[in-house]
């Protein structure tokens, strides 16, 4: 437990566009599969995942949708717009160029 | 578009909200589940997994709390769920509640009355096809203010055919009697020419307008309905036309049924009952001579339509052309004033009375204004205090983290919820007091009916209200100083215990304003008195007065002369008359005359008027008036016999050098018989109590016998007592012949006091809205000290601890009521004395088209006295209760409190 890492500010918008970039994904599946992807590395506070979904939603970046779970529960699915995939690839971009600087300031210092 | 999307989003987000409050809960439930489901499935006890899950996730509530505001509409879930806060605050202080919704219904429902009554009057519209190519025409007054028009000068207008595509012209409304085979009803005329409707572009409702041989002299009396005289007083009837009833005892055909939507020429609310062609008139015993060039009063009023392309420059530049030929063709008849031309969009009666009417109407809206500004302070001291009542409460939520803001609009949503709420209320009570002023039979149906503007006007004044005193009250009581409010003493302190505070500013205030409504009151009474002091001049005691019509029951002037000659007779046996007269109208109903005085070359146009009266045999007797010089008119003064007349003195005097002026003669223009004075009277009362400031001073009597006039009073005096002599003269009435109608028959005092209605309303207004505003102001007094008490319970136990007695504590009460009073009275009387002084040095007004004469008012000291008198008393009666629970104050309580 003590090696999961808090969630930097701001980059849970990022994790949650990328989760569900391939395919629609509902609240708790995407909180699990952020946690697997990064070998348990991640913790998504679920106080923090639900009020994203929804500021996400209303941004316009990401839709909702009711369907069914894999239990055959009515659950909501969030997928991807074509305005969030703008969106994720310039956030894409951006934290990669924020940790390759700071991975060199890191190094060099 | 913008707004339109916004608008929408919202609405979606207040349709939506409980579909997607109830969403976010399964939502979030699914999510709890899926983990337990996890857990279990690792081998954890259900329990225990579900317990652990929930734990995981934190707090539901604060999820679904944070997931809202990440919405951007939360605007409006923000204002439903203060809305609702504060419906449930406001239903738990019902007793506050209910008392800001009476005093502000009240104010509102004032304002909402007085304003559907000038909405009524100066802003519905009227039904007119294209307005804009429509023109009023008047000929001007000397000084040149637009009068009315004589029939012959319309004419002369019409004939601009080139200018106009078509002109009409229309008397002024009178009041006749009517009978559709039952009893006789009161109702309003109008006279117009047969192209009345054409020019105005409508269409009769059913039937057809008069034609232009109908609107003949001696052509057979016809009559179009008035829309709503047919649906209220023929119930709709189709069958209506063709049918014969009879109107000031004339028999008239109905040959049609005017639009729904034109209620009158003159466009103030009234509805005319009867539409006749012009020169119809005459057959109703107008005199010919009002259709002539030269007239005293140019009654009638000229609408024509503008031919395509013409504008209103033009035909006002044609009409002062048309002006100016009528001053060189007709020296004597025309002063050359001129002609104006409106256009139809900018006259609503009459240039003139459209001024007037804006001023009344203004100072209505004013006065009735200070009785909701009385309200709104009102309702303010009342939510001040209960702010203060809440500090605690206001404190312990900015202590948890509220912002002020999120506390300024809970409290300001509370006051529009109360507004919108007395608004409602106001609506209520103004729909009430209209529906109950339409129930009145008068003779005038004026349309009063509440229609948008009126309701929009009570919901903006609602909203307006709601703002102002709630912000002030708002910001004021969320200003509290958390340390000193959350220290255990639970002592309140908002403001330090300055005097001049806003509390005691809103008390003043109203306690001024009632001052000074009451003292309108004060001058109302005083012209009242004024008028009933007033000496008249002729008998009144004893003296009684019955009116008929006998033209409902014979057509010939002398069978109706004869009817009221067999009236006389049985009068005159009553036992106790002393003296009776057959006239027509009443010593105080007057019609003035333009005259020529023989052996005077031609005298100053103004004066060479007069007013006249017609007397038979007995009149001066009758009334008690004194022959000064000469003799009264009597039996000698027949048709055929030389025309007589006996003048007052002022008459005598002014135009004729002496008092004694018999043998002089005079004449009506234009052009009468020449009349011999026979005799001159002292000056009597010329008009009833109603005008206190102008009396028409020239006054001469006519023999009603040598004017082939139909009498339709009798008046007689008795030494009996005038109420039996009422009764006695109707039993005869009946007697003389069945189908007489009884118009009117009252005693003479009764006339008089009739004639005060006005003041008498204006009275009752005033002294409505004063104790209206008083009795607002006495609640506000309360709440005011009854807060102060609370406040200062402590401070009064202390006090009663170390050997106050009560009456020292009611004492130190009644000081603060009675400093607050004593201001606000003061300042009222002061305002007042202001206003009578400006009354004084401004008698009258010219304001271009109109003067206004006021009634010059003194400062009564005894009205000022009753006045102060009158408020100590409310002050008295507001401070009882709160000063009464202070000196009971038991001093252990008070100081253990907490």
């Amino acid at each position: 437990m003590s090696d999961q890492t808090d969630l930097l500010q701001g980059t849970l918008d990022l994790l949650i566009m990328r989760t569900i970039a391939p395919e629609p994904l509902h609240g708790w599946a995407i909180a699990q599969r952020i946690q697997q992807v990064s070998d348990e590395l991640l913790r998504v506070q679920q106080g923090s995942l639900y009020p994203a979904l929804h500021r996400l939603e209303h941004q316009g970046w990401i839709a909702a949708e009711w369907g069914a779970s894999d239990n055959n529960r009515r659950a909501r699915f969030y997928s991807l717009t074509r305005a969030g995939r703008r969106q994720l690839s310039t956030e894409v971009s951006k934290w990669e160029r924020l940790s390759a600087g700071v991975n060199l300031v890191l190094r060099r210092t | 578009m913008r707004f339109w999307h916004v608008a929408v989003a919202w609405l979606r987000s207040v349709f939506l909200r409980s579909r997607r409050e109830a969403e976010l809960g399964e939502e979030l439930r699914f999510h709890i589940e899926q983990e337990t489901e996890r857990l279990v499935a690792g081998g954890v006890e259900p329990h225990q997994a579900r317990l652990h899950a929930r734990r995981t996730f934190g707090s539901v509530e604060a999820v679904k709390e944070e997931s809202r505001d990440a919405r951007g509409t939360t605007f409006v879930d923000h204002l439903a769920r203060d809305t609702r806060h504060a419906a449930r605050r406001l239903r738990r202080d019902w007793r506050f509640t209910t008392a800001a919704v009476l005093i502000l219904g009240l104010g509102i429902g004032v304002n909402a009355a007085i304003f559907s009554v000038i909405n009524a009057v100066l802003f519905r519209p009227q039904a007119v096809v294209n307005p804009e190519t429509l023109v009023d025409i008047y000929q001007n007054a000397p000084g040149g203010a637009p009068m009315g028009n004589s029939y012959a000068a319309y004419l002369d207008m019409a004939a601009y055919t080139d200018i106009f595509a078509g002109s009409t012209v229309t008397f002024i409304p009178h009041p006749v009697t009517y009978s559709d085979g039952g009893p006789l009803r009161q109702a309003i005329a109008e006279n117009t020419s047969a192209s009345y409707l054409t020019v105005l572009g409508l269409r009769p409702a059913l039937g057809r307008w008069f034609t232009e041989a109908e609107d003949a002299m001696n052509a057979p009396p016809v009559v179009v309905l008035g829309y709503r005289a047919w649906t209220t007083r023929f119930a709709s009837d189709p069958a209506v036309i063709g049918r014969i009833i009879r109107i000031d005892g004339i028999p008239v055909t109905v040959v049609g049924v005017a639009p729904a939507n034109h209620a009158a020429s003159m466009n103030f609310g009234a509805h005319s009952d009867f539409w006749m062609p012009l020169k119809t008139l005459v057959n109703f015993g107008a005199p010919a001579q009002m259709l002539a060039r030269d007239i005293s009063e140019p009654a009638f009023m000229v609408k024509a339509r503008l031919r395509p392309g013409v504008t209103v420059a033009q035909a006002q530049a044609a009409m002062t052309a048309l002006g100016s030929r009528l001053a060189r063709e007709y020296p004597k008849e025309d002063k050359g004033a001129g002609i104006s031309v409106y256009s139809a969009r900018d006259v609503r009666i009459h240039p003139q009375m459209d001024v007037i009417l804006a001023a009344f109407a203004t100072a209505l809206l004013a006065l009735v204004g200070l009785v909701l500004a009385i309200a709104c302070s009102n309702l303010a001291t009342l939510l001040l205090v209960r702010g203060a009542a809440r500090v605690k409460e206001v404190s312990v939520r900015l202590a948890v983290g509220a912002t002020r803001t999120q506390l300024v609009r809970h409290l300001l949503t509370e006051s529009v919820l109360l507004a919108l709420a007395g608004g409602a209320a106001g609506c209520v009570l103004a729909w009430w007091t209209m529906r109950s002023l339409s129930t009145l039979d008068l003779p005038v149906v004026v349309d009063f009916s509440l229609d948008f503007r009126v309701l929009g006007f009570a919901l903006a004044l609602s909203f307006v209200t709601g703002i102002l005193f709630g912000l002030a009250p708002a910001l004021h009581s969320t200003r509290v100083d958390l340390w000193q409010t959350l220290r255990d003493d639970g002592e309140v302190r908002v403001s330090g215990r300055r005097w001049f505070n806003l509390k005691n500013s809103l008390v003043v205030f109203q306690v001024a304003v009632s001052v000074f409504l009451l003292a309108g009151t004060g001058l109302a009474l005083q012209m009242l008195a004024a008028g009933r002091a007033q000496r008249v001049g002729y008998a009144v005691d004893g003296v009684s007065m019955i009116e008929s019509d006998a033209r409902y029951v014979v057509n010939t002037a002398a069978g109706q002369s004869r009817l009221f000659e067999q009236l006389l007779t049985r009068v005159k046996a009553i036992p106790g008359v002393q003296a009776a007269v057959v006239t027509r109208g009443l010593p105080m109903e007057v019609a003035g005359l333009p005259i020529a005085i023989d052996g005077a070359a031609g005298g100053s146009p103004e004066s060479t008027g007069a007013a006249s009266i017609w007397a038979g045999p007995g009149f001066f007797e009758t009334l008690q008036i004194p022959i000064l010089y000469g003799r009264a008119l009597d039996t000698r003064d027949r048709e055929g016999a030389p025309r007589a007349a006996v003048v007052n003195e002022g008459m005598a005097r002014r135009y004729f050098g002496s008092v004694n002026a018999i043998g002089r003669r005079f004449r009506i223009e234009p052009g009468g018989d020449w009349m011999t004075i026979v005799g001159v009277a002292r000056d009597t009362w010329t008009n009833d109590l109603s005008d206190i400031v102008d009396p028409v001073p020239y006054l001469f009597y006519r023999p009603i016998e040598q004017w082939n006039v139909t009498p339709s009073t009798v008046i007689a005096r008795t030494t009996l007592g005038a109420a039996p002599l009422v009764r006695a003269m109707q039993i005869e009435i009946r007697e003389v012949d069945e189908r007489l109608p009884i118009l009117t028959a009252k005693t003479m005092v009764q006339v008089l006091e009739d004639s005060l209605q006005a003041a008498k309303g204006m009275a009752a207004f005033f002294t409505g809205l004063g104790v209206l505003g008083l009795t607002l102001a006495g609640i506000g007094l309360y709440a005011v000290i009854a807060f102060a008490v609370t406040r200062r319970s402590r401070e009064i136990g202390i006090r009663m601890a170390l050997g106050a007695g009560s009456q020292q504590v009611v004492w130190s009460v009644a000081r603060d009521v009675a400093a607050l009073v004593a201001v606000g009275t003061g300042a009222g009387l002061g305002l007042w004395m202001i206003a009578v002084l400006v009354m004084k040095v401004a008698p009258v007004r010219t304001s271009g088209v109109a003067n206004i004469q006021f009634y010059q008012p003194d400062v009564d000291p005894l009205a000022m006295l009753a006045i102060a008198g009158f408020t100590a008393f409310v002050a008295v009666a507001a401070a009882y209760v709160p000063a009464r629970r202070a000196a009971r104050l038991d001093p252990l309580i008070a100081l253990r409190h907490d």
